[in-house]
């Protein structure tokens, strides 16, 4: 039975034997060629070869190695083939000649066949690959306080190197624990090498390897560790110095930038001058109040509300023609008028570019000083002239006076101030005396020469004038610049005025005879009611006034002279700043209608002729007038507040 | 090369100066190790160059390298009996010694001259092969001035026996090998001389850890 069981167990296994080669597939074959990889000889005395093997052959495959030898052929077989592992044939030192050719050969041989290899020709002595270094000792040392590594070494036990046999040349390479990068050291034949610049407090890994004269490198030799100690370095001493040092320079030198910093500023970035408008807070802007800066910019200095702009405006609506032979005169007079018409007390800053005449003094100063030239000048006589300088002087005081009085009320009442311009003030004071009439010369003349509105100081400006040389050609002038500034109907009343003055002033005239013709112009607004329109009406309710053209003023004051009316009267200022005009009607008629068919300039002469007639209606109107000057007139210098309606 | 140069023109300048043998006065005497020093870089310089041109007529002529197996067998110094290991050396005597290391520089005098002048008559080589095998040429006359100089120095110094003085004139040894390396062809004659100054190298070496074992060894 058992028997039986054995029998049938040792045929199955054969037939699984038959059988899985079978399963595989018929592919026996002869084995691969097989190849000599390499062949080493760590000290020039024994050597060993190593093959790769071919394709099995689907066989059970053995390998032999043979080889032959330089000048012999005979073949022998590998020696050892156990010694230096699989595949590999160990040459010991008996089958091992230097400098003698090897030819080897590899053969792998199965049941089918043998396969042989590429022989090899090798000589010994150029497979020489030594083992690494051995016994590497790396040690600290020190030299003047600067330390290094000394690493010592010793050759493979296996090289000779004290016979001679072997020369071999060693190398070494160095890095910190943690680097990548290798320092490579060449050492030549000796047995120590010295590695300085260290790293205070590295950790230092050394490697060694040999090389024989013609042969290969060794391995390199298993890391020795070392670890360098901490040292102060010198160096780092100097540099910590240097650096305190110029840490404490900088400190200094910017503790000084920061105490002249306010200075620095100035001088590196300059301030950037910022906007100047005059009479405007810079700080409402600052403010941010939208509202602040428009009423501020609105409130303050446009339209011109202080009497300082008062002389801007005076300046401005000077329209003046001239003929050319008077217009170096007037230039003077308008720079004289500019310079004494600096009012007193009023601010003028550096900007404005104004003159020198800024105080009441220098004004007078100035004004007397042109004044007293232009007597020098006068042609027409000295007794008169002395006289019409005394005149002039009582004059000018009055004038400054008014100028005073002027500017000392610029508003009387509570907003309603209706004040004349001065020009218009000696008017009931020249009713109330005679003596006021020439006052009213000058500033009939004023009026003629500015058209609307006259600053009091102007008064005595106007006085410097008559001085010229050319009085003649300036009386002239002045008709002609009355004339064409639609005041013709002023010039009339000159030989009126004249008369008048003569008639009630002891003072001859004749040498102010160029005042006359203002101041008879003046005097007709009083006789024959001039009419006077509107011009503009400042802020500060100063009515601006300029007599109506002749045509239609004149037909007016014609027509209204006829009908006995007069709308020369103010009666009040409306509440919007219109004058309203009182009709008067007046007991004496003057004809002056005859006026009315002339032209402008003819038209004064026919007026002033039957003006002269008109005279004694001077004297009769001016009672009326007297009457009436308290109720209709408005008159700052008499302070006389009007009733509002 | 340069640097080659430098140093074989230093050896030969060296060489050129009179040994002083008598130590006479404000002779400059060299010492044995020096000498074999001296004469062993030369040898390494020797065989260095015939490396190189070994190596470039491998390189250009030779594609193949397995023709190396026919050539090894025609050098004509094989008849020049060598010790092929590390024992055989050391079992050998210094005269024997000195003596084969004599032969083999005489040897090769020739036959490189004759390398040279075929290399230089043949333009495919390029002018660094001429130099070097007139190089190679010189180096082996030079060398074997040296160790000549060696040898006497030894036998003065009592360390060898004078029986090396045989080998005094080499026309003797000569005589006898002249036929054979004209068969040579140029790449034999390289790689038998490339062995050779192994060869020769290895023996100094040797000789001088033997009798100078101070440095070096």
């Amino acid at each position: 039975m058992m028997k039986k069981f054995g029998e049938v167990i040792l045929l199955l296994l054969l037939l699984l034997l038959f059988f899985v080669p079978h399963a595989e597939g018929t592919r026996y074959s002869l084995p691969g060629k097989p190849a000599l990889t390499r062949c080493r000889s760590p000290e020039k005395e024994t050597f060993t070869c190593w093959w790769e093997p071919g394709s099995d052959g689907g066989l059970p495959t053995t390998y032999a190695l043979y080889y032959r030898k330089e000048n012999s052929e005979t073949v022998y077989e590998c020696p050892d083939y156990h010694t230096a592992g699989k595949n590999s044939c160990f040459f010991n030192k008996n089958d091992t000649s230097i400098w003698v050719n090897y030819n080897i050969t590899v053969v792998a041989s199965n049941a089918l066949g043998s396969t042989f290899s590429d022989p090899v020709d090798i000589d010994v002595v150029y497979i020489v690959k030594p083992n690494p270094p051995e016994k590497v000792a790396v040690t600290v040392m020190e030299d003047k306080g600067w330390p290094f590594l000394r690493v010592s070494w010793e050759p493979p036990h296996k090289a000779d190197t004290r016979s001679g046999w072997i020369t071999l040349i060693y190398e070494l390479r160095v890095k910190l624990d943690g680097e990548n990068e290798w320092e490579m050291h060449l050492a030549g034949q000796q047995k120590m090498f010295n590695i300085f610049s260290l790293r205070s407090g590295g950790r230092y890994l050394v490697q060694v390897r040999c090389k024989p004269d013609h042969g290969f490198w060794s391995e390199w030799s298993s890391a020795s560790h070392i670890k360098v100690p901490d040292y102060f370095h010198r160096e780092r001493s100097v540099w910590i110095l240097i650096t305190v040092f110029f840490a404490f320079i900088f400190l200094i030198v910017s503790w000084c930038i920061h105490i002249n910093s306010h200075s620095l500023k100035h001088c590196i970035l300059p301030p950037v001058p910022g906007p100047k408008i005059r009479g405007f807070d810079k700080q409402l802007l600052k403010n941010g109040k939208s509202e602040d800066i428009f009423s501020a910019l609105v409130v303050s200095d446009f339209p011109p509300t202080s009497s300082s702009n008062y002389e801007d405006l005076l300046v401005e609506y000077l329209e003046v023609y001239i003929p050319e032979e008077q217009e170096l005169i007037l230039e003077e007079s308008k720079d004289l008028h500019d310079g004494c018409l600096k009012p007193k007390g009023s601010t003028f800053d550096s900007d404005s570019g104004r003159g020198s005449c800024d105080s009441h003094t220098l004004l007078m100063d100035k004004c007397g000083e042109a004044k007293d030239d232009e007597q020098q000048t006068d042609q027409d006589g000295s007794q008169t002239g002395s006289e019409a300088q005394r005149q002039q002087a009582a004059w000018e005081q009055e004038a400054l006076t008014y100028a005073h009085e002027d500017m000392i009320s610029p508003d009387m009442s509570s907003g309603r101030v209706k004040t004349w311009p001065s020009v218009f003030s000696p008017l009931p004071q020249y009713s109330l005396s005679p003596l006021s009439q020439p006052s009213s010369l000058e500033t009939a003349k004023q009026h003629c020469l500015s058209d609307s509105l006259f600053p009091p100081a102007s008064l005595s400006s106007y006085l410097t004038q008559p001085g010229q040389s050319t009085k003649e050609a300036l009386r002239s002038s002045y008709s002609d610049f009355c004339s064409s500034n639609k005041q013709p109907h002023l010039l009339h009343p000159q030989p009126d005025a004249r008369h008048h003055l003569q008639a009630h002033s002891d003072v001859n005239i004749s040498s102010i005879g160029h005042k006359e013709a203002p101041a008879g112009l003046q005097l007709p607004t009083v006789q024959s009611t001039e009419y006077v329109e509107v011009h503009t009406v400042n802020e500060d309710d100063m009515v601006l006034l300029h007599p109506v053209p002749s045509g239609h003023s004149h037909g007016k004051g014609c027509l209204q002279m006829h009908q006995g009316e007069d709308y020369s009267k103010v009666n009040g200022v409306d509440k919007n700043n219109v004058l309203l005009l009182q009709r008067d009607v007046i007991e004496e008629q003057v004809d002056m209608c005859p006026c009315e068919n002339q032209d402008m300039n003819g038209a004064t002469e026919s007026c002033c002729t039957s003006a002269q007639k008109s005279i004694p209606c001077i004297h009769t109107t001016l009672p009326v007038q007297e009457e009436k000057a308290v109720n209709g007139y408005v008159d700052t210098a008499t302070m006389f507040p009007l009733p509002i309606h | 090369m340069l640097v080659c140069l430098v140093l074989c023109g230093k050896l030969t300048a060296v060489d050129a100066a009179p040994l002083c043998t008598n130590a006479q006065a404000g002779c400059h005497v060299l010492s044995l190790a020096n000498l074999f020093d001296r004469v062993i870089q030369h040898s390494a310089r020797m065989h260095g160059i015939s490396n190189d041109l070994h190596s470039e007529f491998e390189l250009y002529f030779l594609p193949s390298k397995n023709q190396i197996g026919r050539v090894s067998r025609n050098c004509h110094t094989s008849s020049i009996l060598t010790p092929n290991g590390k024992e055989n050396a050391q079992r050998m005597a210094r005269e024997e010694l000195t003596e084969v290391i004599l032969k083999l520089l005489v040897a090769w005098r020739d036959p490189l001259w004759h390398f040279h002048q075929s290399m230089a008559h043949h333009h495919d080589f390029n002018n660094f092969s001429s130099n070097k095998s007139l190089e190679m040429s010189d180096m082996v006359h030079e060398l074997r001035k040296g160790v000549q100089k060696v040898v006497e120095k030894m036998q003065m110094l009592g360390i060898i026996s004078n029986s090396v003085s045989n080998l005094a004139s080499p026309e003797a040894l000569l005589a006898s090998d002249s036929a054979e390396w004209r068969l040579m062809k140029d790449y034999d004659l390289l790689y038998c001389f490339r062995r050779d100054s192994n060869k020769v190298q290895n023996y100094l070496k040797i000789l001088k850890c033997r009798i100078v074992p101070e440095h070096g060894c």
